[in-house]
């Protein structure tokens, strides 16, 4: 089971969503989002999400609104990606 | 969902893995038995632990006497195992963890035959349709800058009045008061700080609509699947599909779009969408295309509006495109899922606080980056070099400004605004975008102050910000039935308003500068403002980000992408007849 999600993610053509995966794997979200983070801890997924606290942190005085937290960036969907396919 | 034999599960379950790993595990589990230090643990789980490579209790064996021979058999264990399976120990026993969960949970739960559908995936059958996807993203945002052009051009106007009027008439007074009128301090109040910040502050109404929209589009959920369906897009383009997360940050503003590009994994991803990101129309933008839109296009503001935003989008794609397939060649195959998250009702609170941060901070900007701006346009507005004006009494076509300006003019000519005082915009657009109307708003401002409004009292002042307040009021409530073409009051049949003060004055500069072209060349400026940098801050977070050469690049890319476009615009449109 482990080994079909990442296939899944090998064998993708476009982006999938979390949700289409379960049903794909014929798996429970749950038992999905176990796997995946099975698979981020070993380090073959890599998790992201651009948020608002990245921005407190980086954008800093260049920021628009200065020292807070900018507020130009929503927080954006979780996405997962394969590592180790990228050139 | 049922579940049966709940009787079963109150005896002790063991997972029984695969025959050849019960063997191994049967053979350390006897190797451990024999050990007496390491009899306080299970066997069978001791086994487990040792195979999926747990350090500590690994240390443990180690140091444990007699512990030789069961590091022996674990490690002639392990060996066979990865003979077989070819893969990390502890996967394999984790995938049949899962599937002896899988197998028991069917075992003892009992599915309908179909799974009912949620509301969430009713909508995201429609909404990230692989046809319908992107119509019904283009249609929302068409939505969003209709609303924000027609709904909030009633109250621009009110603020617009409010400021040119009782607020200009009350600081004169105040100046007067004082001994001060006619002196160069009415002059920095009155065309440096008023025309300047108040030119920008104006368009408030504009941006917390255009805030409003975006929250409720953030807010229920939809913005993840907009960024879904055009990073479906992308990938069909060949581009990285993940690119379009930080493009979707940069309509807001395009400094932390070019921080979120940190989500992306290569360095040549990151940098190409970097390079994109500024072609994303961020909301500073947005004073710019509302102020000559209404000027020039008055019936179709909202379209052109939208068909900004639009280019913006097609420009950053097409570009990416080209450098994907010449300078960024990369072997692309980063498959990712996306997370959806539910839909759901926006709250007022969630709502307010959205929209409310972006316009403090809007707000703040005018009050600080633009305020300074404005001071420095007017020093320079103000020193005469040519001429026999004095400071603070000059000529405008005779002021420092016009004069650095009008070096620059030249290379906007064949763009149809070849005068100083849009080059002179332009050039000062690159401190930040906002800055582009405050000092057209200074420029055009100062050029028609001879209308100068009659004394007025505290009293007329206050009745009429409060009247005028209501009648945008009754013009936007017109306004909102009239976007999807219900013309409740008959409004459509009154005839358009003659631009005033500022608008005529800009609107007879382009014409001039244009030789009779003033709606191809505001279109063609337009153009150039959405391509050309973004701003100073963007820049020197491209420079942290990616270098001072990705930097330069960058800037002297967009500048003649912007130029050549705009020619496209203007020279087409000529040759076209249109204008």
């Amino acid at each position: 089971m482990l080994q079909q999600v990442l296939r899944a993610f090998e064998e993708a053509r476009e982006p999938l969503n979390l949700v289409d995966l379960a049903r794909q794997l014929d798996v429970d979200q749950p038992a999905l989002e176990g796997m995946i983070a099975y698979w981020v801890r070993k380090g073959r997924l890599k998790e992201s999400q651009a948020t608002a606290s990245s921005c407190r942190a980086e954008c800093g005085p260049t920021c628009a609104s200065g020292a807070g937290p900018c507020p130009f960036i929503g927080k954006m969907p979780r996405i997962i990606t394969l590592v180790g396919t990228e050139e | 969902m049922t579940v049966i034999g709940t009787a079963a599960l109150n005896a002790p379950i063991y997972v029984r893995y695969q025959p050849d790993i019960e063997d191994e595990l049967t053979r350390l589990s006897t190797a451990i038995g024999q050990t007496p230090l390491l009899q306080r643990y299970h066997p069978r789980w001791l086994a487990i632990q040792l195979l999926e490579g747990d350090s500590g209790l690994l240390t443990e064996v180690q140091n444990a006497p007699n512990g030789a021979p069961v590091l022996q058999v674990l490690n002639d264990s392990q060996a066979r195992l990865r003979a077989i399976y070819n893969e990390d120990i502890d996967v394999i026993l984790t995938d049949q963890r899962y599937r002896f969960v899988n197998t028991l949970v069917r075992r003892v739960l009992t599915r309908p035959a179909t799974q009912r559908e949620t509301l969430s995936d009713r909508v995201d059958k429609i909404v990230t349709h692989r046809l319908l996807g992107i119509p019904i993203f283009l249609a929302l945002m068409w939505l969003v800058f209709k609303l924000t052009t027609d709904v909030a051009t009633p109250y621009l106007e009110w603020v617009e009045e409010a400021i040119g009027g009782p607020l200009t008439n009350q600081l004169v007074a105040l100046l007067t008061l004082i001994g001060l009128d006619g002196t160069w301090v009415e002059s920095l109040v009155v065309d440096g700080i008023i025309a300047g910040v108040g030119g920008v502050l104006v368009f408030v109404p504009v941006l917390m609509t255009l805030y409003l929209a975006l929250a409720i589009l953030e807010d229920s959920g939809y913005m993840a699947r907009a960024a879904f369906v055009m990073d479906r897009l992308m990938h069909i383009l060949g581009l990285h599909g993940k690119s379009f997360l930080p493009m979707i940050v940069g309509f807001g503003c395009n400094v932390p779009a070019i921080y979120a590009t940190r989500t992306l994994e290569t360095e040549k991803d990151r940098i190409l969408t970097g390079l994109l990101v500024p072609f994303m129309s961020c909301s500073a933008r947005l004073p710019v295309y509302v102020l000559l839109a209404t000027i020039f296009f008055p019936a179709y503001s909202g379209l052109v509006v939208f068909g900004l935003y639009m280019l913006g989008i097609v420009a950053a794609i097409g570009l990416g495109f080209a450098l994907k397939h010449t300078l960024f060649k990369t072997k692309d195959r980063v498959p990712f899922i996306m997370e959806l998250p539910p839909y759901h009702l926006p709250t007022l609170r969630g709502i307010w606080t959205h929209m409310w941060e972006r316009t403090a901070s809007f707000i703040r900007r005018a009050g600080t980056v633009i305020m300074a701006t404005s001071i420095l346009i007017w020093l320079l507005m103000a020193i005469p070099t040519r001429g026999d004006g004095a400071f603070a009494d000059t000529e405008l076509d005779d002021s420092a400004f016009a004069t650095v300006a009008g070096v620059v003019a030249p290379v906007f000519a064949p763009l149809g605004f070849g005068s100083w005082e849009a080059s002179g915009a332009l050039v000062t657009g690159f401190i930040a975008k906002e800055v582009v109307v405050s000092t057209m708003s200074q420029i055009y401002g100062v050029a028609e102050e001879e209308e100068a409004a009659e004394p007025t009292t505290l009293v007329d002042d206050l009745g009429q910000v409060v009247t005028s307040f209501a009648g945008a009021t009754i013009d936007t409530l017109r306004a909102i039935p009239l976007i999807i073409g219900i013309d409740l009051m008959g409004t459509e049949a009154e005839d358009e308003a003659e631009p005033a003060g500022l608008m005529r004055a800009a609107q007879s500069n382009f014409e001039v500068s244009s030789g009779g072209h003033g709606a191809l060349a505001a279109l063609a400026f337009m153009v150039f403002v959405l391509l050309y940098t973004p701003c100073v801050a963007v820049i020197a977070a491209a420079r942290q980000e990616f270098g001072n050469r990705w930097m330069w690049f960058s800037v002297v890319g967009q500048l003649v992408i912007a130029w050549i476009a705009a020619l496209v615009v203007f020279q087409g449109g000529r040759l076209l007849g249109w204008g």
